[in-house]
């Protein structure tokens, strides 16, 4: 029996035990109006992992833990946690005295219903999230005690507000949890109450004055503000209209501008839970892209520093594996892989298309696709012509492709009608949550966005990923991790090309905004305005 | 009275087959609604897909799904946008009345000062004052509307700090009242201005040339032959005249305007009709967008009836029956 009682590590962990002396500078009220882009479809954070939603639901809903910079858990709506030995239970003891914004209290029937009855049910993360769990037990209102098939290490990673927001059971109980009046109607225990939405303006969200945490939050109200145009994000940054802009709100290009100006901050701090990879799948069932050869080739040739050098304006960490190097933290992360260059290496590539016969024919050509660009901005369209011209010294022609949102999914995760695409994931917090969906066989799901869409199909593999999310021990899990990444530095499905960094451009008044690992997903409860 | 019920009634069966024509027309872009939603959330299984699909009607076959929607356009039910989880209705409602605003503040821009400069410019054609003005029209004319909303962006608000650079209102602040109202006025300022300009310049020009040909007409020689003064033959008998093309033009603009200008909108933030088209059709959120058309194609009839009428005024030998 492990027992871990968190409060007090956290109480001096993250600054409440040492806030009453701080809290005299800390200035009291105003509103924090920062960027929301694009407008959120719902903000049931419940049922989407839309980013949008992410910007402003974490404000309302409360997880069971919030997560420091150093990935350490820190206590939320659960105040301690313990694991069996056997991996198998884990009991969580839930604060005492929370209150939904509606004043009904807050209870381990919340936690139950939210996991078995919404989460396991319709978040589009959770059914994975929370596969091992088979029943909780509430024993009275404030211990929930989840049991679980197998151990799911993973799992305590999954428990922020943004990824498993804990909701309301007496508002959502027996109602569509589609079309329920919590869709847009939003009641947590967050620092924030939702006020107001506007569509098409703004998202406002008051102070709770019942919050759970004493003394927080600072601010009297913040709003999320929609502008669709990047320049105009920029501009009203630089005015002082917005004081946050988070997830590439600001482009690059203006980020690095204002990064030099007085008054104003960039950080690449407050994503490491989230874990964006930019990369290439391949079509592994047809024609080029089902000879490994050609998919070495490519992982091989791309200059992945000349990419964020130049289009992400320095912002990124060239891949190494198939993992990101932030799993290094967590020691899953195997450096040193083949096939990985940082800079590109052109005669590897074109020796590697020769040993597998791939010939240039008279013109001097050996392959010609088409290559798909996520259609997410104006990046991705430079990044795809970069790769056009850097496939073109091994003999490959590329023609490009680029189409709306709709049509794209459609085209790639509906009738794998592709060769190559150029898109990014989230890794997430385990690979178990972010990774596993890109080359499981169990994951090649048509119709079902950003999964195996490779139709990477490999038993050995299939093999190493189930052990890997149920082994409870970590140094045994390094190693079952190594030999996968290991494995897909050679097959290579998807060639990861660098690891990403999202920008959050501020203005410096604000102040502690990134307390969270999940930065802009956070919970934005201790921010504060200075005066 | 009978004029305008029997344009009314006229309206119906045009107004019909635009519905039928846009939701057969919504059809031809890939992917739906459920594709876009499970691409944001990140991964759904095929069986919440499924689900979806089925809640949203979009698993009956294409004429079910037709008729469905023209029986709830008769019992004036826009339908539901399952993306906002919001009825069209109020959707559409709450974004009409920045448009509106929009609108009349560009139209009335627009109209007023490109007549008044199209005036000043026929009076002194081949002047100085002509070719300024004819230059002027030209650049705004040419300039993108993008651009010039940033430019206007970049030295009103940022350099001089006279305006806000978007949105409707002051969000920090929330006034109410009459301060709202004036917050509103001077959040607007800026985006009619950049609507007008383009829109001014083809009123000047439009005005300028009706005014020449009007002034070479039978009618002004006659009435400068019976000795009346320049000033009352210009602005009582050839004005009114040269004012039908523009009233023509304002009308056709009125009902181009409705879907609200995306880019005015965008570079701005200025909640308008003419974003949540835009949105709508690359979420292919159908319901809302073919409810903003069938409210287009209405407001359409509507401004074309009233154009009518305004003629009647403006010259009696036009007759409406």
């Amino acid at each position: 029996m492990k027992f871990r009682n968190l409060a007090t590590a956290a109480l001096c962990a993250i600054g409440v035990a040492f806030g009453p002396s701080l809290a005299a500078a800390q200035d009291a009220g105003g509103t924090f109006v920062y960027i929301v882009q694009p407008e959120p479809p719902s903000l049931a954070s419940y049922l989407s992992t839309s980013g949008p939603i992410g910007l402003v639901a974490p404000k309302i809903y409360d997880g069971l833990f919030d997560y420091d910079n150093d990935l350490n858990i820190v206590p939320a709506l659960a105040e301690g946690y313990e694991v069996s030995d056997d991996g198998k239970t884990v009991t969580f003891t839930l604060r005492q005295g929370v209150t939904w914004h509606d004043g009904a209290p807050f209870t381990s029937a919340d936690v139950q219903f939210t996991v078995m009855d919404v989460l396991k049910q319709v978040h589009p993360r959770g059914p994975n999230s929370f596969r091992e769990v088979t029943s909780i037990d509430t024993p009275d209102d404030h211990t929930a005690v989840f049991n679980l098939a197998n151990p799911a290490p993973y799992m305590l990673r999954a428990l922020s507000g943004y990824e498993s927001p804990i909701v309301p059971k007496h508002l959502l109980e027996g109602q569509d949890l589609r079309s329920a009046d919590l869709v847009n109607n939003p009641v947590g225990t967050g620092a924030y109450k939702f006020v107001e939405w506007k569509k098409g303006q703004y998202i406002r969200l008051d102070k709770n004055e019942n919050y759970w945490k004493p003394g927080l939050p600072h601010l009297d109200r913040i709003v999320g503000r929609f502008i669709p145009d990047a320049s105009t994000r920029t501009a009203a940054m630089e005015n002082g209209e917005v004081l946050y802009g988070a997830y590439g709100a600001i482009p690059n290009i203006d980020a690095v501008r204002l990064r030099e100006m007085d008054g104003f901050s960039v950080t690449t701090d407050g994503y490491s839970m989230i874990n964006p990879m930019a990369l290439i799948e391949f079509n592994t069932t047809i024609a080029p892209f089902d000879n490994p050869a050609m998919r070495k080739a490519i992982s091989l040739v791309v200059d992945r520093d000349f990419l964020i050098e130049n289009i992400w304006f320095g912002y990124g960490k060239p891949a190494t594996a198939a993992l990101s190097s932030n799993f290094d933290a967590t020691g899953l992360y195997a450096a040193g892989m083949p096939n990985y260059p940082a800079s590109g290496d052109v005669e590897a590539a074109i020796a590697v298309l020769d040993d597998a016969g791939i010939m240039p024919d008279a013109d001097g050509v050996r392959g010609s696709f088409t290559l798909d660009l996520i259609p997410y901005g104006e990046d991705w369209r430079r990044a795809g012509e970069y790769l056009k011209q850097a496939l073109m010294p091994l003999g490959l022609e590329v023609e490009l492709r680029y189409e709306d949102v709709p049509t794209w999914i459609k085209r790639i995760y509906g009738d794998y009608d592709f060769q190559m695409n150029i898109n990014y994931f989230y890794q997430l917090s385990d690979p178990v949550l972010g990774v596993h969906r890109h080359y499981g066989t169990d994951q090649i799901r048509p119709g079902t966005a950003f999964v195996n869409s490779s139709r990477y199909s490999n038993p050995e593999i299939d093999a190493l990923l189930a052990a890997g999310a149920v082994e409870p021990d970590a140094d045994k899990r390094s190693e079952i991790y190594a030999e996968i990444q290991s494995i897909l530095a050679e097959d290579l499905p998807v060639a990861n090309v660098f690891e990403m960094e999202f920008l959050t451009v501020y203005n410096d008044k604000l102040k502690d905004h990134a307390t969270s690992a999940l930065g802009a997903y956070g919970p934005f409860d201790r921010v504060w305005i200075e005066q | 009275m009978r004029y305008v019920v029997k344009r009314l009634l006229q309206a119906i069966p045009i107004v019909l087959a635009i519905i039928i024509l846009n939701f057969l027309l919504l059809q031809l872009a890939e992917g739906d609604a459920v594709d876009v939603l499970a691409g944001e959330a990140g991964s759904a299984t095929p069986e919440y897909m499924a689900e979806l699909r089925a809640k949203f009607g979009l698993d009956q076959p294409l004429p079910v799904q037709l008729a469905v929607y023209l029986k709830n356009v008769v019992f004036l039910d826009l339908g539901y946008s399952f993306r906002h989880e919001m009825p069209v209705s109020e959707l559409i409602f709450d974004r009409l009345l920045a448009t509106v605003l929009l609108m009349v503040a560009t139209i009335t821009l627009a109209v007023g000062f490109g007549v008044f400069l199209g005036l000043v410019a026929a009076m002194g054609l081949n002047t100085w004052r002509d070719t300024a003005i004819s230059i002027f029209a030209l650049i705004t004319y040419a300039t993108p509307l993008f651009w010039v909303g940033l430019m206007l962006i970049v030295v009103f608000s940022l350099n001089l700090g006279w305006f806000p650079t978007s949105g409707m209102e002051n969000f920090a602040m929330f006034y109410e009242g009459w301060d709202r109202v004036k917050d509103i006025a001077h959040h607007l300022v800026l985006p009619t201005i950049t609507l007008a300009l383009f829109y001014l310049a083809l009123y000047t020009r439009l005005m300028r040339a009706s005014m020449l040909e009007q002034a070479g007409q039978d009618y002004v020689t006659t009435a400068r032959a019976k000795g009346v003064t320049e000033n009352r033959i210009m602005f009582v008998h050839v004005l009114r005249n040269a004012l039908l093309p523009v009233v023509t033009m304002a009308g056709v603009q009125v009902g181009a305007l409705i879907g609200g200008s995306v880019i005015v909108e965008s570079v701005f933030a200025w909640p308008g009709l003419g974003m949540l088209a835009f949105e709508a059709l690359f979420s292919r959120d159908l319901n809302l967008l073919l409810g903003i058309f069938f409210l287009s194609a209405l407001l359409v009839v509507a401004v074309n009836l009233v154009v009518d009428i305004v003629y009647s005024s403006l010259d009696p030998r036009i007759e409406v029956d």
